[in-house]
C-alpha cells in the first residue's frame, strides 16, 4: 500500500480537475461535488488532456472532445464510450486528499500490448 | 489487394482495396463502419497499427498523424494506401453498417459564386446521383491539388446529381483558393462520400437546435431544408445560431427567413455578431431573423439555458467555436447523444 498526499481537500474546487505530478506520476484529481477521483490525466480515447478537455457536470465527467463520458460515482460508461476510466483509490483524512498509488496506470491506445498479455494467459 | 482489419475485441473483417484509394474509403464503401472523422487527414481518428504487409501514407505531415508511433506501423487510414495485401489493428470495434454506403463518384463544379467577401456558393454535378442524410459532407480532390477537402452539402434531396456546397477562402488555403479564383471554369473533381454522423432524422422526433459559425452553416441549411419538407416544426420547435464576424458577413439569409416564416415561426433564427454591436434587434432586410451581438456559442448558450429539454443539437465551425459550443451544451444538461458534430474544419 502506498498513500500518497495529492493535496490538501480545498485545492481542486467542485466540478474541476486538476493534475498534479506525484512522485514522477501524474495524477488528474477530479471533485465531482460528492467525491474525488484519481485517475490518469488523458482520455482513454485519443489521449486528450482531461484538465482541459474535460468537464464535469451532475458526477459525470466529459471529454468535450468526442463526446466519452463516464459516472464518477458508478465509473459507468455513458453514452458511445468504450473504454472504462482507470482509477486510483482515494480518500480523504483530515482534509488531505490521498491516493493509493502503487504504479502508473496506463491505457493501451493501440490494443497490440493487450494482446501480447493474453499470450502468456 | 486484400485487407484484413482486426478490432479491438478481436473479430477480423477482411476486405478489397485498389491500388488507388485508402484503405480507409475501401473499407467504408464496403459497408464497414471504420472509425473515422475527418476522413482528410486532421483529426486523427482513423489511426491503426499495420501487422504486416506494404503501405505507402500519402500526406505523411497530416496533423491527424502527430501522436502517431510510426516506428511501430500506426498510420491514418484515410491517408494509407495498400502496396500489397495488409494487416491491421484498429482500436475500436467494427460492424457492417446498414443504410447508405459511401462511394466514389466523379463530378464538374460549375457556378462558382460570391456570397461575402470570402465566401462562396459552388454547384457540383455528379456523374451518378447520390443519396445522402441532410447535415453530411463529401470529400472533393482534383488532380491539380493533392489532398481532399470536406464540404458539407446545402441541400437537400432524394438520390440526386446536384449538390450545393459553400466554401471559406483561407488565404493560402489550397483547394478554395484556388477555387476562388476559378470562377468561368469548370473543374474536374473526385467526390467520395456521403459521409459524416452528424445527421437529421425526422423520426427522432425531438426539437433542432443549430449552433454554426460561418461556412459552419452549410449542413444546417440541409437540415433545415429537410425538416422544413417533413413538417417537422409543426410539432417540435427550431433554434438556429448563425454566428459571423460582422453583418455584412452573413449569407443565406433569403433562405434562413423562408424556412422562419414556413414554420410559422416555430423555428427562430438568430444571427450572432462577433465583431460589431448588433445594431436592431432583427435584421433590417429581413425582420424574421434576429440579431444579436457576442460570440455564436455564448449567445446560444444564454438563449437557451434551461431549455435544451428533448432537443438535438447541430453544431459545427471552427474548432474554438466548436469546443465552446460543446462545453456550454454539456454544462447545460446537453445528453451526449444529443449532440451533433463532425470536426473537419
Amino acid at each position: 500500500m502506498a498513500w500518497k498526499r495529492i493535496c490538501g481537500a480545498d485545492e481542486v474546487l467542485e466540478n474541476t480537475a486538476k493534475k498534479f505530478n506525484i512522485d514522477g506520476i501524474p495524477i488528474l484529481l477530479v471533485n465531482y461535488g460528492e467525491g474525488y477521483r484519481a485517475i490518469p490525466p488523458i482520455c482513454p480515447h485519443m489521449e486528450e488532456p482531461l484538465e482541459e478537455s474535460g468537464v464535469i457536470v451532475r458526477c459525470v465527467l466529459t471529454c468535450t472532445k468526442h463526446l466519452w463520458s463516464w459516472d464518477l460515482k458508478t465509473l459507468e460508461m455513458k453514452g458511445e464510450t468504450e473504454k472504462p476510466l482507470k482509477v486510483y483509490d482515494v480518500k480523504q483524512e483530515d482534509g488531505v486528499i490521498l491516493a493509493n498509488i502503487e504504479e502508473e496506470l496506463a491505457y493501451e491506445f493501440d490494443g497490440a500490448e493487450e494482446e501480447d498479455d493474453d499470450f502468456f494467459k | 489487394m486484400k485487407i484484413t482489419v482486426e478490432s479491438r475485441s478481436g473479430s477480423c473483417a477482411a476486405f478489397q482495396c485498389g491500388e488507388r484509394e485508402t484503405i480507409l474509403y475501401a473499407g467504408l464503401r464496403q459497408g464497414l463502419n471504420l472509425p473515422y472523422e475527418c476522413a482528410t487527414g486532421t483529426c486523427g481518428t482513423c489511426r491503426a497499427r499495420v501487422m504486416s504487409g506494404v503501405i505507402e501514407m500519402r500526406w505523411k505531415e497530416a496533423p491527424g498523424a502527430k501522436k502517431l508511433k510510426p516506428d511501430k506501423g500506426d498510420v491514418l487510414m484515410c491517408q494509407t494506401r495498400p502496396l500489397s495485401d495488409c494487416m491491421l489493428r484498429v482500436p475500436s470495434d467494427i460492424a457492417t453498417t446498414c443504410g447508405n454506403r459511401p462511394a466514389s463518384r466523379r463530378g464538374v463544379i460549375r457556378g462558382i459564386r460570391r456570397l461575402t467577401n470570402d465566401v462562396a456558393h459552388f454547384e457540383l454535378y455528379l456523374t451518378e446521383p447520390m443519396d445522402f442524410e441532410a447535415g453530411q459532407f463529401v470529400v472533393l480532390e482534383t488532380g491539380d491539388l493533392s489532398g481532399g477537402r470536406a464540404y458539407s452539402m446545402v441541400n437537400f434531396d432524394n438520390s440526386t446529381a446536384k449538390v450545393t456546397f459553400v466554401m471559406k477562402r483561407k488565404p493560402g488555403g489550397g483547394f478554395s483558393d484556388w477555387l476562388f479564383t476559378r470562377r468561368a471554369d469548370e473543374v474536374q473533381v473526385e467526390v467520395f462520400g456521403p459521409l459524416g454522423r452528424a445527421v437529421y432524422r425526422p423520426e427522432e422526433g425531438k426539437n433542432i437546435i443549430c449552433i454554426a459559425g460561418g461556412s459552419g452553416i452549410a449542413g444546417m441549411m440541409s437540415i433545415l431544408e429537410h425538416s422544413t419538407r417533413a413538417d417537422h416544426f409543426k410539432n417540435y420547435e427550431g433554434a438556429v445560431f448563425f454566428g459571423v464576424r460582422t453583418l455584412s458577413d452573413a449569407f443565406f439569409l433569403e433562405a434562413l427567413a423562408r424556412y422562419v416564416t414556413a414554420s410559422n415561426s416555430k423555428l427562430r433564427v438568430t444571427i450572432a455578431l462577433s465583431h460589431e454591436d448588433a445594431k436592431t434587434p432583427t435584421h433590417p432586410d429581413y425582420p424574421v431573423l434576429k440579431l444579436a451581438s457576442g460570440m455564436v456559442h455564448d449567445v446560444a448558450a444564454d438563449t437557451m439555458q434551461g431549455r435544451y429539454e428533448n432537443s438535438v443539437v447541430y453544431v459545427a465551425g471552427p474548432p474554438v467555436m466548436v469546443d465552446s459550443a460543446i462545453r456550454a451544451l454539456i454544462m447545460g444538461g446537453v445528453p451526449t447523444l444529443d449532440i451533433r458534430y463532425d470536426k473537419y474544419s
